[in-house]
């Protein structure tokens, strides 16, 4: 295992990758502020930049880049099953009672 | 996992633990996914009654939201010293970490309190039974994570100090708390900003 | 010689278990093989009991207008069946083949996390006893406008909303008192139990693996469990999320599945079958498994095939993620979910016809023998045929309407579950019979028992398909005379009571076996995998040292060659081999380490029940009982070594 810790970044790194999703952060409540400007993009925006921290921390924080392709497929997986299973439940949900 | 001699194990490289610690994780995805679901189902229906942006209150949960997430920094950082072999560094990110946690729980137990006053109770209707048993359910994740920290930092305290191996190992505490944190990532967006 | 390392009594805080027989050396145990002992016993215990209610829901239906049971009773008989059926027999059944085979087949000492293996057995014995402990403590009210409360009865004050819990009838309005908590908690306590160890056994696949052992050289069996972890994994949580929701409304007042306060009955129905589907193919894919050992051993040929079966295994693992809502073609879902749900219900068939034309494949031209264990083998191939048959009439929508919530249904999931699961796991527990106990079960009885079983599983199940056709509607307690539906239901009642007998005709089987049965031999059945090469009954050990594996069938590969029209030769070498083997197995050269015992998975599992009686009676004491030993558990767990350290000269070498 000892091997592929060599690759990790350096403490700094991390500060930077905080500071990063600090900023991230920030503009996300921004966007919940001016959300009478940026109109119907804000909720698009807001996914996008959430998707964006989570990938960051997993990737970077959790190491899963530096990982075993099995320990990747096996996340992304279970993640990927789990969008689609609920994007169906909750479409039907929406259509089924208000159409 | 030291024992067991000329016995095989690990084909993949990848530590047994660690790798079991990510199949946790991946339904974990399925826990979380099933009660975000249901927010989300609910939260488009037109039903009477007090809802969560009439009582919430963005800056406060946005700072800790920003607590929380700089607590996954510090978990980091807590790994690498570890890695460097700095014991007493580790030490003192470790418990920064828990504390970070902490605050955030206390954050959250303040914030329901205050949705109590405002008449948003757990049984109120399906906008707040649907809030409380989703982000109690995360706070609950926190709780655990902060007491696993707690316990790490008691095993550090001891002559051997902490490892990267065996059972109650940091690597493993870490996976899971920043775990924790990415799930936050998601409830801060889709339970208050959207 | 044998070298296991005594155990470090003095342990960091508590004082390690130290019997090597006895009740606490089975209560302390962490070996895979044991737990898979406990397991099977335990859920065959379980299959009794759900044996004995449907025998007197049978009763109750023999004739027309019968009062043998009030309707309460009923309603309390026909959840309970279901619900023990699946959680707390085949499941757990099919967990006992996981623990004592997984290991076995991919050359490992233990599975990855022996502790947390432990833990799930206690976590199930536990959560069955405490769902089996509504019969004491639980109440069934009468709801308004329903059965009056006089009818409950004894009988009656278990849970009565059905195993699939649909809301709102199985909500607090119309299934007052305890017992639909109890049913929501035990089946919580459950799931915990199954998450843990799906979670071990995939990790044990991954990481446990001997040298040589690829992936695509692992015997099937070994393939369907990790495709079954894998559906456990990923479809319990959703269910747990789903239960917590009927707890909270039950006990805290929320309004999740009912519609007063907001809530979506049929949102349940989702989380339930999303769950619920995945479960179908968790019940039957260790069966598929099983089979696919059985079937090539006593054909003599390599089974056909196996790249498809095993691809075939994870598309319908895969895909039975994706026909949740075939279930409820009758719910009010949109018509393009139920055009969508129907053709997926269609396309789940296909990987399924792939698997069964493959085992045709593998008995033909082979040289079979008919054992017992290949009898029913070859009965659950005909038995879930008719099943997956009748399975693909519901993916037609308007049929499906008329046939929900009739016998029909009934009748298909039967032959679905005891035609396929249960005759794979009857083959199974003869197939491994030897290896487990190192004796030889009689093969006249393991025969009577099969036909006895055959006829009488046709005699009850058969006719369901044509009395749910003719109306008569399942979770009712009584039909009317004037329907004409007393001749089969007869016919269905004797057909039940002469399963009852085979079973009896088992359990003789299996007690005298196990105690007097002929020593069996080495390699009994001439088998295939690598479970074969260490001596039964299985050392404490497993393997003497790390076997290598050189290709798919390592050791049919062994014992025969080929000669130039493809036909099996056994070698010469191969008798000597076998005698070497036996010795080698008995006589491990090198030390062994093995985990220690350990009190704390079972201290950890005592807590649960507490925690749900707390939740159930609202009491803080239960609480913190409950949570007390769940410290204790995972403190002393926490501390304690998994092995503990070896001196170090015996560390080298």
């Amino acid at each position: 295992m000892s091997e592929n810790h060599i690759d990790h970044p350096t403490p700094k790194k991390y500060v930077q990758i905080a500071i990063v999703l600090g900023i991230l952060t920030a503009i996300e409540i921004a966007l919940y502020y001016t959300e009478d400007i940026v109109g119907v993009f804000t909720d698009p925006i807001l996914i996008i930049l959430a998707v964006g921290k989570f990938i960051i921390v997993v990737g970077w924080f959790m190491h899963l880049r530096f990982e075993n392709k099995m320990v990747n497929r096996f996340f992304t997986g279970g993640m990927i099953l789990a969008l689609v299973l609920f994007a169906i439940v909750m479409i039907e949900r929406a259509s089924a009672n208000f159409s | 996992m030291s024992s067991s001699h000329s016995y095989p194990h690990e084909p993949t490289g990848v530590e047994t633990r660690k790798l079991g610690m990510w199949v946790f994780l991946s339904t974990e995805i399925l826990f979380f996914g099933t009660l975000i679901t249901t927010f989300m189902i609910f939260k488009g229906r037109d039903f009477p009654g007090i809802k969560l942006t009439d009582v919430y209150d963005i800056p406060f949960t946005s700072i800790s939201s920003f607590i929380l997430l700089m607590s996954s920094l510090t978990m980091v950082l807590a790994h690498n010293a570890l890695e460097a072999k700095d014991q007493e560094k580790t030490r003192v990110w470790l418990l920064a970490t828990a504390m970070l946690g902490a605050v955030f729980l206390a954050g959250q137990i303040y914030e329901f309190t205050e949705f109590y006053h405002k008449g948003f109770e757990l049984s109120t209707n399906i906008f707040s039974s649907t809030f409380y048993v989703l982000t109690g359910f995360h706070g609950l994740h926190v709780f655990i994570g902060v007491v696993l920290l707690l316990a790490l930092w008691g095993i550090g305290q001891r002559q051997k100090g902490l490892t990267l191996e065996g059972g109650m190992n940091l690597e493993f505490v870490a996976l899971y708390w920043h775990f924790v944190d990415i799930v936050w990532i998601v409830l801060f967006t889709v339970v208050y900003l959207i | 010689m044998t070298k296991i390392i005594e155990p470090n009594k003095q342990s960091n805080i508590f004082k390690r278990p130290s019997s090597e027989t006895g009740i606490w050396s089975w209560i302390t145990t962490v070996d895979h093989k044991r737990i898979g002992i406990m397991y099977g016993y335990a859920a065959f215990f379980f299959l009794l009991i759900g044996g004995l209610e449907a025998l007197i829901l049978r009763i109750q239906l023999s004739q027309p207008d019968n009062n043998f049971l009030t309707a309460a009773e009923y309603n309390a008989m026909f959840t309970m069946h279901g619900t023990t059926m699946i959680f707390l027999a085949i499941m757990p059944i099919s967990a006992a083949f996981f623990n004592y085979l997984l290991p076995l087949q991919i050359g490992a000492r233990d599975v990855a996390f022996p502790r947390l293996n432990a833990l799930s057995f206690w976590i199930f014995i536990f959560g069955g006893a405490f769902l089996y402990s509504t019969f004491i403590f639980g109440t069934a009210g009468a709801p308004d406008g329903g059965y009056l409360a006089e009818e409950v009865g004894w009988l009656g004050s278990a849970p009565n909303g059905g195993w699939f819990g649909y809301q709102p009838n199985a909500g607090l309005k119309y299934s007052p008192g305890t017992a639909m908590d109890y049913w929501a908690i035990g089946l919580q306590i459950l799931g915990i139990a199954s998450l843990i160890s799906a979670f071990n056994f995939i990790t044990t696949i991954i990481n446990m693996r001997t040298k040589g052992m690829r992936f695509m050289r692992m015997p099937v069996f070994t393939w369907m469990t990790f495709a079954v972890s894998f559906l456990l994994a990923f479809s319990l949580p959703i269910i747990a999320i789903a239960l917590f929701y009927v707890t909270f409304d039950r006990k805290f007042g929320t309004t999740f599945f009912l519609t007063e306060g907001g809530g979506d009955p049929v949102l349940w129905q989702h989380l339930f079958w999303l769950f619920g589907h995945p479960e179908v193919y968790i019940l039957i894919l260790p069966a598929f498994g099983i089979v696919s050992e059985v079937l090539p051993t006593f054909a003599r040929k390599p089974l056909f095939g196996y790249a498809a079966i095993v691809f075939a295994g994870f598309g319908i693992a895969f895909i039975g993620f994706g026909v949740w809502a075939h279930h409820m073609f009758a719910s009010a879902i949109s018509p393009v979910a139920q055009a969508g749900f129907g053709l997926s219900t269609m396309v789940i068939a296909v990987p399924t016809g792939v698997k069964i034309f493959n085992w045709l494949g593998t008995i033909w031209g082979g040289k079979i023998k008919l054992n017992t264990p290949m009898l029913f083998s070859l009965g659950f191939i005909g038995m879930f045929v008719i099943g997956g048959l009748s399975g693909v009439t519901h993916s037609v929508v308007p049929a499906d309407t008329q046939q929900t919530d009739t016998y029909y249904i009934v009748a298909h999931f039967h032959y679905v579950l005891f035609g396929g699961a249960l005759f794979g796991i009857f083959s199974g527990l003869y197939y491994w019979f030897p290896k487990v106990w190192g004796k030889m079960y009689n093969e006249t009885l393991g025969k009577i028992h099969f036909w006895l079983m055959l006829i009488g599983f046709n005699l009850t199940f058969g006719p369901m398909h044509w009395l749910g056709l003719q109306g008569q509607v399942r979770r009712t307690w009584v039909y009317a005379e004037e329907t004409n539906l007393q001749f089969w239901n007869i016919i269905v009642t004797i057909g039940a009571f002469i399963i009852a007998v085979s079973i009896i005709v088992f359990m003789i089987n299996w007690i005298f076996s196990k105690r007097n049965g002929e020593k069996a031999p080495f390699d009994p059945w001439d088998a295939r995998t690598i479970e074969w090469t260490i001596p039964s009954p299985t050392p404490v050990w497993n393997f003497s040292k790390a076997p290598e594996v050189k290709s798919l069938d390592d050791f049919w590969h062994s014992k025969y060659d080929e000669d130039e029209d493809g036909r099996a030769v056994r070698k010469e070498s191969a008798d000597q081999m076998l005698i070497d083997l036996e010795e080698e197995g008995l006589n491990p050269s090198e030390n062994i380490v093995l985990p220690n015992p350990s009190y704390f998975p079972i201290l950890l599992a005592a807590g649960l029940p507490f925690l749900g009686y707390a939740v159930i009676y609202k009491s803080i004491p239960l609480a913190l009982i409950g949570a007390l030993f769940l410290l204790i558990g995972g403190f002393g767990w926490g501390t304690e070594p998994l092995e503990e350290e070896v001196e170090e000269n015996l560390e080298h070498e």
